[in-house]
């Protein structure tokens, strides 16, 4: 079969440069680590209230951890507890969520940290807090009457 | 007065009808424009909390 030269160039590049995106997508999952935001972790939700870390919902402090602070978000038809919380600048922070009743959103607006929240599913997310402002947390997911009005507020402190 | 004969004799290179170099540049630049909007999407994204 006769194959142009100026066409194995372009399937060559072609191939390379499949390879060259699926090795990011492969770097990124098994050598970052990366994982979807809901990976594995469960949680009754009719017991949400009881089971640590979510009877304590703010920001908590945590020793001999890769992060420094454990951002804890219970969400619930229509609002997050806490309301708003600030968290001081360069912090690496876990934040950990999930909802007591429907699916709702979580998303810091402006920002990667944007998860669904599934009832009995613990959303995650690791990140560092890199510049001093006001964020809005606002649910991204129709949960009810109020989803409009559903929202909380981080503020990045020094 | 009029010219009664063309002097110039303009001389034009023809390439091949088979030939294939327009393709490659054209689908090479069609190439590059998405690998670099896509690092530029892909850097937006990494660069940000």
């Amino acid at each position: 079969m006769h194959i142009h030269k100026f066409e194995k160039i372009w399937l060559i590049f072609g191939v390379a440069t499949l390879l060259v995106f699926l090795s990011v997508i492969g770097v990124s999952a098994f050598y970052l680590g990366n994982q979807p935001p809901s990976c594995l972790a469960t949680i009754n939700p009719e017991k949400v209230d009881t089971t640590a870390p979510f009877d304590k919902p703010g920001l908590n402090k945590v020793e001999g951890k890769e992060w420094d602070y454990e951002l804890v978000y219970v969400a619930s038809a229509f609002n997050y507890n806490p309301g708003e919380v600030e968290v001081p600048l360069g912090a690496k922070v876990k934040v950990l969520a999930t909802t007591k009743d429907v699916v709702h959103g979580f998303n810091v607006a402006g920002t990667n940290i944007n998860m669904m929240l599934e009832p009995g599913y613990i959303s995650e997310y690791v990140t560092t807090f890199d510049k001093v402002g006001e964020f809005l947390i606002v649910c991204n997911e129709y949960c009810g009457a109020g989803h409009h009005m559903m929202s909380s507020k981080i503020k990045v402190v020094e | 007065m009029a010219q009664p004969r063309l002097e110039k004799r303009t001389s034009t290179k023809v390439e091949d009808q088979s030939s294939l170099k327009g393709t490659l540049a054209s689908v090479f630049l069609l190439g590059f424009f998405l690998i670099i909007t896509w690092v530029g999407v892909f850097l937006l994204f990494v660069n940000r909390f």
